[in-house]
């Protein structure tokens, strides 16, 4: 990130990029790999607030205004599956991987990986200029 | 579940589509519970309603809160935005330019004119703004539909104009010369009629009409104009320019030498009869202004079009060195 700021600095005549930026460029990034910490941690059957917390623990945020949308987005999708059951007093909703999505998720970790494994190459490769500049 | 909560999600429910709206408020009903329980739990005592409001209100507004479930954040999506500004500036720039040609002919054969000008425009403005929701709802349709779009791909670089020859006409540029070429075809063929009528000294007054030198050239004329429409409309679809382009407009170039010439040959053009009271060394004096205005006239329309002849000639000149595919001269 610092790369970034850094070669935007320079090349926009010494203008620093707005916070705004920053945030619009991280929302992109954080956008797909949201849905792979989601359906990663559906492997085993959570209902809404535990998947949050279990999320908000392994370092991955997601609003809760965003986060139930998506869960009946890959429902939906045949992603996951639900049902309605009680738990401490109250209904509530629990979801899981279905097994086409734990067939896609198998295939996007694969994904994932290997992009992973190019980007942190380049970054890799371009850290030195990093001190350079 | 206090008032407050189920008057939010009661809010929520209704902008949400019918079939899956229970469910969904169900599912936000028990999340809601839990954050006011947690933040009752937080207080050591129950919620107050301004507490309550605050968890509500962090949540978000209904209409956010509900939009998030439709499955689409977008009107027209990025598949079809780029066409979308496409068609937009060609079907209001024709809009705008034959409207407002329409309204220019009604002004200048009122006997208000500027009256008419005025409650025309309204009527102008009117029919661009009908044309871009027409352009728009057309798109959110083939969004809404997933038209498919496989055609924008049948495209062939080696086709696209030589845009550095000359810059690309704007938008504005052909609207405002086609509202002129519009106005002219139509005084050309006589649907509309300008005041023909010269004031001169004392009250006196003098009509201008066309001799019978025009109808020798009444047919090319007419050509060379609506031919010289159909170049700015296709302008206003495909700006940029290209060698037919450069071919057809040295055509008309020279077409409107020959026309000048067969006029200039057939002086005079323009007959100055007295309409009321005209002194006959006046009407002399005016008929030697104009056909001095006409000389001159003729002069400077064959040196335009002689420069523009050259500088089509220099266009072609210069793109000859570089060869051009078939498709390019098919432009």
């Amino acid at each position: 990130m610092r790369y970034i700021l850094c070669v935007t600095h320079c090349m926009g005549h010494g203008m620093p990029i707005g916070p705004d930026i920053i945030e619009a460029l991280r929302l992109e990034l954080r956008r797909g790999t949201l849905i792979l910490a989601v359906l990663g941690t559906l492997r085993s059957e959570k209902y809404g607030y535990t998947l949050k917390a279990e999320l908000g623990e392994a370092g991955v945020d997601i609003d809760e205004g965003a986060l139930y949308p998506m869960l009946r987005r890959l429902e939906t999708q045949g992603l996951l599956t639900s049902e309605w059951r009680e738990d401490a007093k109250r209904q509530k909703r629990f979801y899981r991987l279905s097994a086409d999505g734990a067939a896609a998720l198998d295939q996007l970790t694969a994904e994932w990986r290997r992009m992973n494994g190019a980007l942190d190459s380049i970054l890799t490769r371009s850290s030195p200029k990093e001190g350079g500049q | 579940m206090t008032d407050l909560l189920q008057r939010y999600l009661a809010a929520v429910e209704r902008r949400l589509p019918e079939k899956t709206a229970k469910d969904i408020v169900a599912e936000l009903g028990d999340v809601l519970s839990a954050k006011v329980e947690a933040r009752e739990a937080e207080l050591g005592r129950a919620a107050s309603a301004d507490e309550v409001a605050a968890v509500l209100k962090a949540f978000g507004h209904p209409v956010i809160v509900a939009s998030r479930y439709s499955g689409s954040d977008h009107v027209i999506g990025p598949g079809y935005y780029p066409w979308f500004w496409h068609v937009q500036r060609i079907a209001v720039g024709l809009a705008i330019a034959i409207s407002f040609g329409v309204v220019a002919i009604r002004a200048l054969g009122s006997e208000a004119p500027f009256d008419a000008a005025f409650k025309g425009f309204d009527a102008a403005i009117e029919v661009a703004l009908v044309t871009f929701g027409v352009v728009t709802a057309l798109f959110i349709a083939a969004e809404r539909t997933k038209l498919d779009m496989k055609w924008a791909e049948k495209w062939d670089p080696r086709s696209l104009p030589r845009d550095n020859v000359r810059q690309p006409k704007t938008l504005f540029e052909s609207a405002f010369t086609l509202v002129f070429d519009i106005v002219f075809l139509l005084f050309w063929v006589r649907v509309v009629q300008f005041p023909n009528e010269l004031p001169m000294r004392d009250g006196a007054s003098a009509a201008l009409t066309f001799s019978p030198a025009w109808e020798a050239v009444y047919w090319p004329v007419l050509l060379l104009a609506a031919g010289v429409t159909a170049v700015h409309i296709a302008d206003i679809v495909h700006p940029a320019w290209s060698r037919v382009r450069s071919v057809v407009a040295i055509g008309g170039h020279l077409a409107g030498l020959a026309i000048l010439w067969v006029l200039y040959q057939s002086q005079p053009l323009i007959i100055v009869t007295p309409v009321s009271g005209a002194d006959p060394v006046e009407m002399e004096r005016v008929m030697r202004t104009v056909d001095s205005v006409v000389n001159v006239s003729i002069g400077v329309a064959a040196l335009i079009w002689v420069i523009a002849i050259g500088v089509e000639v220099r266009r072609l000149w210069r793109t000859s060195r570089t060869p051009a595919t078939p498709s390019q001269v098919m432009v």
